[in-house]
This record gives structure tokens, C-alpha cells and sequence, in this order.
């Protein structure tokens, strides 16, 4: 029981040094495009939350499916969401000032 | 989650612990569903901050930043109290389930009174709902509208979850006040906890993209 304790206060302690370092490099100056980066540490902290607390390793193969399954067809909806605005090419049009 | 096959089960199961199996199998198939939702959320915010990136930021930079990380500290907190109640039940530990599951919902609450009660109190006041009196004006106005609108509907639709996460924490408290838990049947303490987990999830995406993305652009 102690072990799992001392695993799960690792856990958190982990959470909260990623908040941290999300929150501090918020404040790095990147460029517009480049500040989703800032989103990394998140993603992260997602990752941990799976494995540490609600534990995707102890289920059975059908929870595991389940939760591959979700980040799957997440991936596939940002993904194909994403296509047009990180791909389209804005031409100028005579006579319309670009934004 | 069942560890002995004495226990009674429903007819359709060929035991307690394929039952148990299944009602956790059948929660994460219901988070599944609970990520897309919450996935055509974030994927608006993709779209909507690629078209209007100058008056998303100008939005951004309007939120409390405080409230929102101090929130996000207390949320993960609570998922992680609750975590250990569950690992009391696993060892018969009752009394310090009730006091985790007590301290997590207490701590849920917390989240929602500094969201509401005083956050969204504030951005209602500097007039930052994107209606009529619109706080930001100018060329950024029509992108700074869109990040609210994200922002309105995003913090309502997690406070919902938030409500009913809050509502099922309170349930298993009364269940195992009345000694309805064991080591050997815990389940719903463990499908609340994934529930309660996967808010957690969704508000430590929306934190950054709220709060984060937009500064120090």
C-alpha cells in the first residue's frame, strides 16, 4: 500500500512540475504560429493522468481498445479538421487588401 | 472490480468479475465517446485561432490567469486524492475512501465557485461576453468574440461534467457510508474514478488553450 501511495504522490508531483513548466513557458516569446508548442506539457500531463491514475496498463484488452480507440478517431478528427487551415494558400485578389 | 467469483453476479455474466469487467470495459467505452465530444471543441479552437490569430490572442490575454492555474492545480489534486481513496478500498480501508472521496468532492467544489462565482463574475463585468457591449472593439474585435465564444461554451460544457462528476463523487460517498463497499466489490468506485479523471483530462487541455496560447505573443 505504501508503494502505491508513494507512486500515486509521484504521480501528482509529476502533474504539478509539468503545470509548471507549462506555465513558464507560456510566457517564452515565441511566434504566434509557433505558441501551440505550449500545449506540449499538456499533452503530456494527459499521458500521465491515463497511466498513473486511471491506470490504461492494469485493464483488459478490451479497455485498452477502447481508450486507443478514442485517440484514434480524436487524431483522425483533428487531423482531417486541421487539413484546410494548416494547408490552404491564401492568394492575393486584386483590389482586396490581404488581412 | 471483483477479486472472488462467490459473490452474486446477473445471469448474463459467468461471474462477479466478468461483471465488474464489463461495467469498467463499458465506462471507458462511454470516455471513448466523451474525447470526440470534446474533440470537435478543440478542433474548433484549431480552426478558429488559425483564421483570427491577432484577435484570439487579444482574447486571451483579457482571462484570469490566476483563477485558471490555481484551478488546474486543484483539479489534478482532486483526481489524485481520489486515486488514493480507491486505493483504500482495494485494501478495505473505508473511512479513508469517504475522506478522499470528501476531500475531492470538496476540492471539485472549489473549482467551480472560483469558475463562476468569481471568474465568470469578473469577465461579465469587464464586459468581456461577446454581446452587445463587447469589452474589445476595433479590427481584433470579430477574432477576441470568437475566443470567447470558445471560451463561454467550452468552461460551460466542462462545468456541466464538472456537475455531474461532483454528483457521482457524492453517490459513492453515500454508498460507502453505508458500508456497501469491499476489497472484493468496488467497481463503481473505480468507474466514478475514471469519469472523474477524464474531467480532469479535458480541463488540462482547455487550460493552455484558454489560458496560455494567447500570451506573450
Amino acid at each position: 500500500m505504501t508503494l502505491r501511495l508513494r507512486r500515486l504522490l509521484l504521480a501528482w508531483a509529476l502533474l504539478m512540475v509539468l503545470l509548471a513548466i507549462e506555465f513558464g513557458g507560456s510566457f517564452m516569446p515565441l511566434g504566434r504560429s509557433a505558441r501551440p508548442l505550449v500545449l506540449v506539457p499538456a499533452v503530456l500531463m494527459v499521458a500521465a493522468v491515463g497511466i498513473l491514475f486511471m491506470q490504461i496498463g492494469r485493464g483488459i484488452a478490451i479497455v485498452r481498445l477502447f481508450a486507443v480507440a478514442g485517440l484514434l478517431w480524436l487524431t483522425i478528427l483533428l487531423g482531417l479538421g486541421s487539413l484546410d487551415p494548416l494547408t490552404r494558400t491564401d492568394y492575393p485578389v486584386q483590389g482586396v487588401s490581404p488581412k | 472490480m471483483s477479486d472472488t467469483t462467490s459473490l452474486p453476479h446477473e445471469f448474463q455474466y459467468s461471474s462477479a468479475r466478468h461483471q465488474a469487467e464489463t461495467a469498467i470495459a463499458g465506462m471507458w467505452l462511454f470516455l471513448a465517446t466523451e474525447i470526440l465530444f470534446f474533440g470537435a471543441l478543440f478542433l474548433s479552437w484549431i480552426y478558429s485561432r488559425h483564421w483570427n490569430q491577432a484577435g484570439f490572442d487579444a482574447g486571451a490575454q483579457q482571462t484570469n490567469l490566476t483563477i485558471g492555474t490555481v484551478n488546474t492545480a486543484i483539479l489534478v489534486t482532486s483526481s489524485f486524492v481520489y486515486s488514493v481513496g480507491l486505493a483504500f478500498i482495494e485494501i478495505g480501508n473505508k473511512r479513508r475512501l469517504i475522506q478522499c472521496c470528501a476531500v475531492a468532492w470538496m476540492l471539485g467544489f472549489a473549482f467551480l465557485i472560483l469558475k463562476f462565482g468569481v471568474e465568470w463574475h469578473g469577465d461579465f463585468n469587464k464586459h468581456l461576453f461577446p454581446g452587445a457591449h463587447f469589452a474589445i472593439t476595433g479590427e481584433l474585435s470579430g477574432g477576441a468574440r470568437l475566443f470567447f465564444i470558445f471560451y463561454f461554451v467550452g468552461t460551460a460544457l466542462h462545468g456541466l461534467h464538472m456537475i455531474g462528476g461532483l454528483t457521482l463523487v457524492g453517490w459513492i460517498i453515500v454508498r460507502a457510508r453505508r458500508d456497501e463497499f469491499s476489497p472484493a466489490y468496488y467497481t463503481p468506485v473505480a468507474a466514478v474514478g475514471l469519469y472523474w479523471s477524464l474531467v480532469d483530462m479535458v480541463w488540462i487541455v482547455l487550460y493552455p488553450m484558454i489560458y496560455l496560447v494567447g500570451r506573450g505573443s
